[in-house]
């Protein structure tokens, strides 16, 4: 693929190369965005998983793979691609594998463990200049036990365990910048509902080496609490209303890859989810909208 | 002591039904245990949650294995043997499910003590919301026990909701409560029965498993995208049906945005929906350009393909 440049949506693959018949839920973001770029990446990959609702995927004897997976803890699946890396590397090295069938390690985890428990062993990866994709599935909060805040929970957002009037009062964290101030090869927001997007930024990553982020917003109809047939129309709401950027940094520089023109405000995307249906109902809370609102805001003045 | 099982599938909020009657049961001054069980979390899989109420402490610990009130939020699951719902049931057993035809399941399950179905709550005003499964089975729940007072079941399904953020709670309240009115005929019929004592209960029939090798402990799986075995259209409620003549033969849109893979594009563009493994998410019909692709009720379409036969 590396020599086929995606242009359109008719470039995208047609045939699909991860299995049907996973335990995701119906209208999974995450499961949408992880096929996407498997169709792409395809089976010389090992994936490298940490414990999440993604550790369903491979169910002995049950695999959507066409290549390897291993499972990890939730804090360790980086130094588990690190042995990955180092194990095919000596076997190249001594001849014993072929260059064609070198493979590349793909970490594959959730926000609980990208934005918060696998964070330190990430951080050490990169800067080991471990050669590696780590594509994360964010649906903003701990999803396979039923939604507990993550590090990646949205402000005002309910959960299992911010389950208030005022939803969850702290701040998603910022992974994105996070990973760019390592200065590593790649990193990217994707979101399922933007397949083009999100390939032409996989075409990318495969062509460069070294650690690489694909950020994935995963809308999720479980978590959030909105019908599973919507998962498209908000994952399109979360780029249009300017809350989820659709930007990738390289060489140094981050630029957009999609700028909303014009910006939908923020009620669009959380009226249509259960999570934020205490902004809406009894009474609208009109303060802690326009907060939202204002954290949108204040983004995109800066990007300009 | 009372044992009760709630069975259901996740969504349905057995787990929520579990925890209104165990705190309608601590309102009436009993010791209580609550909890649910279920493996990963996720929509539609079978769970359960149980309780325990007793006069006494209670030192039985664990997963209920002897019911004396099994409550099942789902028909499907009695064809589920992984579910569990049959498991310990005695004659003693009062069977509660949410189905129009409880003779039938008797019969079905050659079950011979009491089978109830949980009672038919009407939404109001006609068809708004149907009323929530939860506050429904704790509702006849709490009657079939007879040791529960409607103000208490009342104020127990405000302190779990509540806590939930639920919005309608006067609704949730109404349904809860007309589902205890439902089953007075029954009331009492489930048996209190002597609590087990610690030390009393027969020790588990133990299986020794010895260590294997890791080969077989921890096994490889060498066949690829082996998950197609499982037969996830089983999920469906809906079914996308595409018509194939509004179909455009557009650029894949709904093969690419199908989360599940289960969406096939020819050679000549026609989008093939794979209906052994459609979890009927809808997601195609909602993004289909020119609206080609329908969702129908899973019953209507079975019908219509006999009628197409």
């Amino acid at each position: 693929m590396s020599e086929f440049v995606i242009k359109s949506m008719k470039d995208l693959p047609s045939v699909h190369l991860l299995g049907a018949g996973t335990a995701m839920c119906a209208g999974c973001g995450g499961l949408q965005a992880l096929h996407e770029v498997y169709d792409l990446l395809g089976h010389k990959t090992v994936v490298v998983n940490a414990a999440g609702c993604m550790t369903l995927l491979a169910n002995y004897p049950y695999t959507p793979f066409r290549g390897s997976w291993l499972y990890t803890s939730m804090a360790s699946a980086p130094a588990g691609a690190q042995g990955v890396r180092d194990a095919l590397d000596i076997l190249l090295e001594k001849k014993r594998l072929p260059p064609e069938e070198n493979l590349t390690a793909v970490v594959l985890t959730g926000d609980g463990s990208a934005y918060g428990m696998g964070l330190s062993a990430t951080s050490a990866a990169i800067e080991r200049g471990l050669d590696f994709i780590y594509l994360c599935y964010d649906n903003e909060g701990y999803g396979n036990t039923g939604q507990q805040t993550s590090a990646a929970t949205p402000h005002g957002a309910r959960t299992a365990t911010h389950a208030g009037v005022a939803g969850f009062g702290g701040e998603k964290k910022d992974l994105f910048a996070i990973w760019a101030a390592h200065r590593p090869a790649y990193v990217a927001t994707v979101i399922g509902a933007e397949p083009l997007d999100l390939a032409r930024k996989i075409q990318h990553a495969v062509s460069v080496k070294g650690p690489r982020l694909i950020l994935s917003l995963a809308p999720c109809p479980t978590g959030w609490d909105y019908d599973p047939m919507d998962t498209v129309e908000i994952g399109r709401l979360a780029v249009k209303t300017g809350i989820w950027p659709l930007k990738e940094y390289r060489d140094g520089k981050v630029s957009h890859t999609r700028v909303p023109h014009p910006r939908l405000p923020v009620e669009d995307y959380l009226v249509k989810q259960g999570r934020f249906a205490h902004l809406f109902q009894p009474v609208r809370n009109d303060k802690l909208i326009a907060e939202i609102q204002a954290r949108v805001d204040e983004y995109w003045r800066d990007v300009g | 002591m009372f044992r009760i099982r709630f069975h259901g599938r996740g969504g349905q909020g057995m787990k929520t039904a579990g925890n209104i009657l165990g705190s309608a049961f601590f309102g009436e001054g009993f010791e209580v245990q609550d909890a649910p069980r279920y493996g990963a979390e996720r929509r539609g899989a079978p769970l359960f949650s149980y309780v325990r109420a007793s006069r006494t402490p209670i030192q039985e610990r664990g997963v209920i294995d002897n019911p004396d009130l099994v409550v099942v939020a789902d028909e499907s699951l009695m064809m589920l043997p992984a579910a569990g719902v049959m498991q310990g049931v005695t004659a003693d057993t009062v069977i509660l499910i949410n189905t129009r035809d409880a003779q039938g399941w008797q019969a079905r399950a050659r079950f011979p003590g009491v089978v109830l179905a949980v009672p038919a709550i009407a939404a109001s005003p006609p068809g708004g919301t149907p009323p929530l499964q939860s506050a429904v089975c704790a509702g006849a729940a709490a009657r079939l026990v007879g040791v529960i007072r409607r103000e208490t079941l009342a104020q127990a399904v405000r302190l779990e909701l509540d806590a939930r953020g639920r919005l309608m709670l006067d609704q949730d309240l109404r349904w809860t409560l007309a589902a205890y009115d439902a089953m007075s005929a029954h009331a009492g019929c489930v048996r209190e029965r002597v609590a087990e004592r610690n030390g009393v209960t027969a020790a588990p029939d133990w299986i020794d498993v010895p260590q294997d090798s890791v080969r077989r402990a921890a096994p490889d799986i060498h066949a690829t995208a082996s998950s197609e075995q499982s037969l996830t259209g089983t999920w469906r409620s809906f079914r996308p049906v595409i018509d194939p003549g509004h179909c455009n033969r557009c650029s894949w849109i709904c093969g690419t945005l199908c989360p599940d893979s289960a969406i096939r594009v020819d050679a000549d563009r026609t989008p093939h929906i794979d209906y052994d493994h459609c979890k009927g998410c809808l997601v195609c019909v909602a993004v289909c350009p020119p609206h080609a692709i329908r969702a129908v009720a899973e019953g209507k379409a079975a019908a219509c393909e006999k009628i197409a036969q």
